[in-house]
């Protein structure tokens, strides 16, 4: 009787454990859940889900404060998700927080990151809907990175034709990494280049200095860049100048054309240009006509002296002279 | 070389398998029905119920739990070279937490309870028969179906559930000491890791699906061991073969349960 008894003892208490047990792991599990805290609801519209399911974690800043409670669709590109909070979190939680959809860890769950808003906001309450960002998802990365991984594949070998053609010296880069002479040549121009672009800084510092003590308002300048009429009548004037041009241009054809005439043709000019001995004989006979000028004058004057005409030669210097007091 | 054709003996004799197969199908039953229609009626063999619970319940808890330990000590060992090699060791708790929980405690507990139990009851009922224990208990007036199977099928339909939670947390234990002494996690970490892992998903259905457990061993044990023949040669036979139908039946009954509970869970 008394074994039975403790039989009956032993077994009590191992149901009773046993019975304890599961029910205090279904506490945990359901707290974990906030099963038995008190909760509200808020609401956030994605376009993709990404693989969340009823129960998944709600973290804000890092902390779980809930579990995703239901997921809608409403349309082909909007998933509402409905998110059980626990009720202290109403007092942090504010109405421009931003609900995103991420992993936990690289190969966990799923679940929803509420990130604190910038700026200042009212604190959340029950029904409200959070603004959501809609992050790429790990398949998308795939993809992008596949299409990297193949272009990188390529710039490697390019790189690689590069790097031998490089080394062997080949090309302009080539001989600049293996040809000392080149290098010796290209650093003196460096140097050289340095000095010629100290010179021009400093001249350009001193055409600045020039062109600032310029007083362009009251000079030609001005008038060139702000008056439109002198700015026509300059206009004008080149036009005048162009045809000017194109007339002197002109006359300079015509000019040839009768240098090249008088070059050319059977004229006396002509002659007279191109025939040296006739030049000569035209010489001597104006050195003749010179002389014979002379001589003549000096007959003249004797016979101004001369007592059979010196009576004619002071008649005629009476007329003058009366004429001259008329 | 021409192959052989099966002799209409042979053929006769497969035959005559898959009849007694669905023969003992139909048999085991009639019996489960008679089971349930002697649970509800009076009178109650409640001192024997108490008795073959604290048999079944208590006096396996120490190789339930010891089993327990082992698995969830080995499976943690075993699984961690691997973890570490997907760089996932800090998910080990989850992914131990969620096997024994949902697979591994439940499956290994009964299998262990199909072993000592069904063998015991096979045995003990079988020896009962063989004996006219039996017949005996019908003549003077006792019914035998309600005082030895009910009593033995409610003890193990109780007892198995009690045993899986026990079972359960002993595995955790003992993966939690080897995450404690070779990933430096404390027992509160492990914990909290594991239950952030489970949900109602994983333990409800492990739970009903551990009642079903214990009714098949009982049910089966009590089968074989009520239907016992051929004399002292049938108690080994009833106790042998009550483990091996037990232990087969289980499995059938996890892979209805996992299929239902996915219906109900999304697992």
């Amino acid at each position: 009787m008394a074994k039975t008894k403790l039989e009956n003892l032993r077994l009590g208490i191992f149901v009773v454990l046993g019975t304890i047990l599961l029910l205090f792991a279904a506490y945990l599990i359901g707290n974990r859940q906030n099963m038995f805290s008190k909760t509200f609801e808020i609401t956030a519209v994605f376009k993709n889900a990404t693989g969340l399911q009823n129960g998944n974690n709600v973290r804000f800043s890092g902390i779980n404060v809930g579990t995703v409670n239901g997921i809608e669709m409403i349309n082909d590109t909007t998933i509402q998700v409905r998110m059980v909070i626990q009720d202290n979190m109403r007092h942090h939680i504010k109405k421009n927080a931003i609900a995103s959809i991420g992993t936990n860890g690289l190969v966990g769950s799923m679940l929803i990151n509420i990130i604190p808003g910038l700026g200042t906001s009212s604190l959340i309450t029950p029904g409200d809907e959070l603004l959501s960002s809609n992050k790429i998802g790990t398949q998308d990365m795939m993809s992008t990175l596949s299409i990297t991984n193949e272009n990188a594949a390529l710039l490697t070998a390019d790189l690689l034709k590069i790097s031998k053609t490089l080394t062997n010296g080949q090309g302009t880069l080539g001989r600049l990494l293996n040809d000392t002479i080149m290098a010796n040549d290209l650093y003196k121009t460096m140097v050289n280049l340095k000095y010629t672009s100290y010179k021009a800084n400093s001249t350009i510092t001193h055409l600045n200095d020039i062109v600032g003590q310029l007083n362009f308002k009251e000079s030609v300048a001005d008038i060139l860049f702000n008056d439109t009429i002198s700015g026509e009548k300059i206009k004008n004037v080149i036009k005048n100048l162009e045809t000017t041009s194109f007339e002197i241009d002109e006359m300079s054809k015509n000019l040839n054309l009768i240098i090249s005439e008088i070059n050319d043709g059977q004229g006396a000019i002509s002659y007279l240009a191109n025939d040296s001995l006739f030049v000569n004989q035209l010489e001597k006979s104006m050195e003749n006509i010179e002389q014979g000028t002379e001589r003549f004058n000096e007959n003249m004057e004797a016979l101004k002296h001369n007592f059979l005409t010196r009576g004619y030669f002071r008649k005629l210097e009476k007329q003058e002279k009366k004429l001259n007091n008329l | 070389m021409a192959e052989r054709i099966p002799s209409v003996f042979e053929i006769s004799k497969i035959l005559e398998r898959i009849k007694q197969f669905f023969i003992q199908i139909g048999e085991l039953s009639f019996f489960a029905r008679r089971f349930f229609k002697e649970l509800f009626s009076v009178p109650f063999e409640f001192k024997e119920l108490l008795r073959q619970c604290y048999q079944m319940g208590n006096r396996s808890l120490m190789l339930v739990g010891m089993t327990g330990f082992i698995i969830g000590l080995v499976l943690t060992l075993q699984s961690r070279p691997t973890m570490i090699q997907f760089g996932a060791v800090s998910m080990m708790p989850n992914m131990v937490g969620i096997s024994i929980v949902r697979e591994i405690g439940p499956v290994i507990t009964a299998l262990i309870c199909a072993g000592r139990i069904a063998s015991g009851i096979g045995a003990e009922l079988g020896s009962m028969r063989v004996t006219e224990q039996i017949d005996a208990m019908e003549v003077s007036g006792t019914n035998p179906f309600k005082y030895l199977v009910v009593t033995r099928i409610l003890a193990t339909t109780l007892m198995i559930p009690i045993l899986v939670v026990f079972g359960d947390l002993i595995a955790l234990l003992g993966s939690a000491l080897v995450e404690n002494l070779k990933g430096q996690v404390s027992f509160q970490l492990y914990f909290n890791t594991v239950f952030d892992a489970l949900s109602f998903g994983d333990l409800i259905p492990a739970t009903v699906k551990s009642f079903f457990f214990g009714f098949v061993i009982g049910l089966v044990g009590c089968f074989k061991g009520y239907h016992c023949k051929k004399g002292t040669v049938g108690v080994g036979i009833a106790a042998n073969t009550a483990v091996v139908m037990a232990s087969l039946l289980l499995f059938i009954v996890d892979f209805i349960a996992v299929f239902v509970s996915d219906i109900f869970y999304e697992l």
